[in-house]
């Protein structure tokens, strides 16, 4: 149970991980970011082949955030020209594309066959058996690292500056912001998370192949932050806490329910994933958390 | 060069009707479907139910799946995206994103994740010359345009159409002349998923019948309406067929698996470029 309970934990680390990205893209900078399973799915890769290649896994790991960044900045360039349902499918193919270039050239990435033999953090520590504790306290502390990181962000004139952009891009411009500059710098900072969380995620199950990372991801990561309310970090924190438990948890169904497999038990699970996010986007669609100071912006509505 | 042509034809005429479907209901309900592809799987594989499992023939099992289909895209308006009318398109384009899941996933559960194939007479294919035609592709063929073409007479010449043109324009004028926008939208979700059925039957019969088919073609179908201008729903069908053709021909120069990112490349250019699509006109928002 207790080892049942780390794995988790973990599990629920780098969703919350994989969240926050997207909450400060999204939820605080109104950029919808349908492709976010392709970023993570790079940061997994580029961890995963360095840490392969003999690299230390924390520089591998640093070396994932900062690849992310730049290529989540670079694709950012295009966001400031399309309206937000342009961009989610932009996004979408962005990562379809990566997705496509990692399955087929087999000579950098071993293609369909996956990346197998990752080395994981802490694995050999002493006392024998402590490792996976190890790799969790990692996990833990990169998610209180970010959460404080993007905590202090939304409290910074600049988070000001990222919220305007959100609610009015024309009043921002108007001001001598750069509506660019500013969408650029939050899917920088987004891709650096996602490297991160990507990473652990290489680093946690030590094999990777192009079919783990779908658009499956993007949906966790929208249902963690419509749950945890738009644009309040503490909420999505909940929030993938308790989605993942409640999808973990679904797993022993099958010891419940007689007669069913283990495919036919994914997909009512992932049935269940789709229905809840629409049955929360009608029924509770400010979540249960709340922005930061968003009283004046509530009594002025 | 001539067969690429061809093949670049039929692609698009397989484009077209989810396509159509698509900036259909665009334009009507002002958000991007993300769901179009499951539906697609979806038809495909109620239809495969009645072919193969029923033994129907073909056209029976496309005609009853198509319909029925129809029925439940309704439903699943009524369900999950009606209750969210009011609210941004970016909170239906997630909403569509559950329900792109959960569709999948239903499918996954009774079917299983292993290709399938409809239960058709193989035949050889006809020749033209150096031009060979399948006969999947001339059902292809003959099944699109025969669809285009009530749908364009439906959106042109009837009541209906005139109605659904109006709603699309200005919902609340529409309203003032007595339009009842839900009875609009009803017809329009009848329509757009009888079209995505139908493509999902003739996507079926080009390549198998899987739960990710349609998804494989999700990137293709907006691309193809963005390309013709989303808000344009006859000019979806020429966005189609134009990039049906690039598609084929870039197969000269690109290794077939990554038609994709062709597909993407011209996405992203048309919109940087031309925001309005090929054929769009800039419409004009309240």
């Amino acid at each position: 149970m207790t080892v049942y309970l780390i794995a988790t934990l973990t599990v629920v680390a780098i969703a919350a991980l994989a969240g926050l990205a997207l909450n400060l893209q999204w939820g605080m900078g109104g950029l919808v970011n349908f492709g976010l399973f392709g970023l993570y799915m790079l940061g997994a890769y580029i961890a995963g082949l360095l840490t392969v290649q003999g690299v230390p896994p924390l520089l591998a790991l640093a070396a994932a955030m900062i690849g992310v960044a730049a290529l989540s900045a670079v694709s950012a360039l295009i966001s400031v020209r399309l309206s937000e349902d342009y961009l989610a499918i932009v996004t979408l193919g962005f990562a379809e594309c990566l997705r496509l270039v990692i399955s087929y050239e087999g000579w950098l990435t071993k293609g369909m066959l996956g990346v197998a033999g990752i080395e994981r953090p802490f694995q050999d520590i002493w006392p024998r058996g402590f490792g996976d504790i190890g790799f969790l306290a990692l996990a833990l502390l990169a998610v209180a690292v970010v959460y404080t990181v993007l905590q202090g962000l939304a409290r910074s004139p600049f988070g000001r500056l990222v919220r305007a952009t959100r609610d009015d891009p024309g009043v921002v411009e108007a001001l001598g912001k750069s509506v660019l500059s500013v969408r650029v710098r939050v899917f920088a900072v987004g891709g650096a998370i996602l490297g991160l969380a990507g990473s652990l995620h290489a680093f946690y199950y030590t094999y990777i192949d192009p079919t783990q990372f779908g658009p499956i991801i993007t949906a966790y990561a929208f249902m963690a932050v419509v749950v945890g309310g738009r644009g309040s970090n503490r909420g999505v924190l909940v929030a993938a806490f308790s989605l993942i438990f409640l999808l973990e948890g679904s797993r022993f169904l099958i010891d419940l329910v007689p007669g069913i497999g283990a495919s036919e038990l994914a997909a009512i699970r992932l049935f269940l994933v789709g229905v809840g996010l629409v049955v929360l986007l009608i029924f509770k669609p400010d979540g249960f958390g709340r922005e930061p100071r968003s009283a004046l912006a509530e009594k002025t509505r | 060069m001539g067969q690429l042509l061809v093949n670049g034809l039929v692609t698009g005429l397989l484009l077209a009707l989810p396509a159509l479907a698509l900036s259909l209901t665009f334009s009507v309900l002002r958000f991007a479907n993300y769901a179009i592809g499951s539906y697609l799987t979806c038809g495909a594989y109620l239809v495969y139910v009645g072919n193969v499992l029923f033994g129907w023939p073909l056209l029976l099992a496309a005609s009853v799946g198509a319909v029925l289909f129809a029925v439940i895209a309704v439903a699943i308006d009524w369900l999950a995206f009606r209750p969210l009318r009011n609210r941004s398109g970016v909170t239906l384009l997630v909403a569509s994103m559950g329900v792109a899941i959960a569709l999948e996933n239903v499918v996954r559960f009774f079917a299983g994740n292993s290709p399938r194939a409809y239960d058709v007479a193989v035949a050889r294919p006809i020749r033209f010359g150096d031009i060979r035609l399948n006969h999947e592709q001339l059902t292809i063929l003959m099944t699109v345009i025969a669809a285009l073409a009530v749908v364009w007479i439906v959106f042109r010449f009837t009541r209906l159409g005139r109605m659904m043109r109006a709603v699309a324009d200005n919902p609340d004028l529409a309203a003032v002349r007595g339009i009842s926008r839900g009875r609009v939208v009803a017809c329009v979700w009848l329509i757009s998923g009888t079209l995505a059925a139908l493509s999902g039957v003739l996507v079926g019969l080009d390549a198998n019948v899987e739960p990710q088919m349609g998804w494989t073609y999700l990137l293709p179908v907006f691309t193809a309406a963005i390309l013709g201008g989303i808000a344009n729903p006859m000019a979806a069908v020429a966005g189609a067929l134009t990039l049906g053709i690039a598609e084929e021909l870039a197969t000269l120069v690109l290794p077939v698996h990554y038609r994709m990112i062709v597909t993407f490349l011209l996405m992203v250019a048309l919109l940087l470029l031309r925001p309005l699509g090929l054929f769009g006109k800039r419409w004009v928002t309240k």
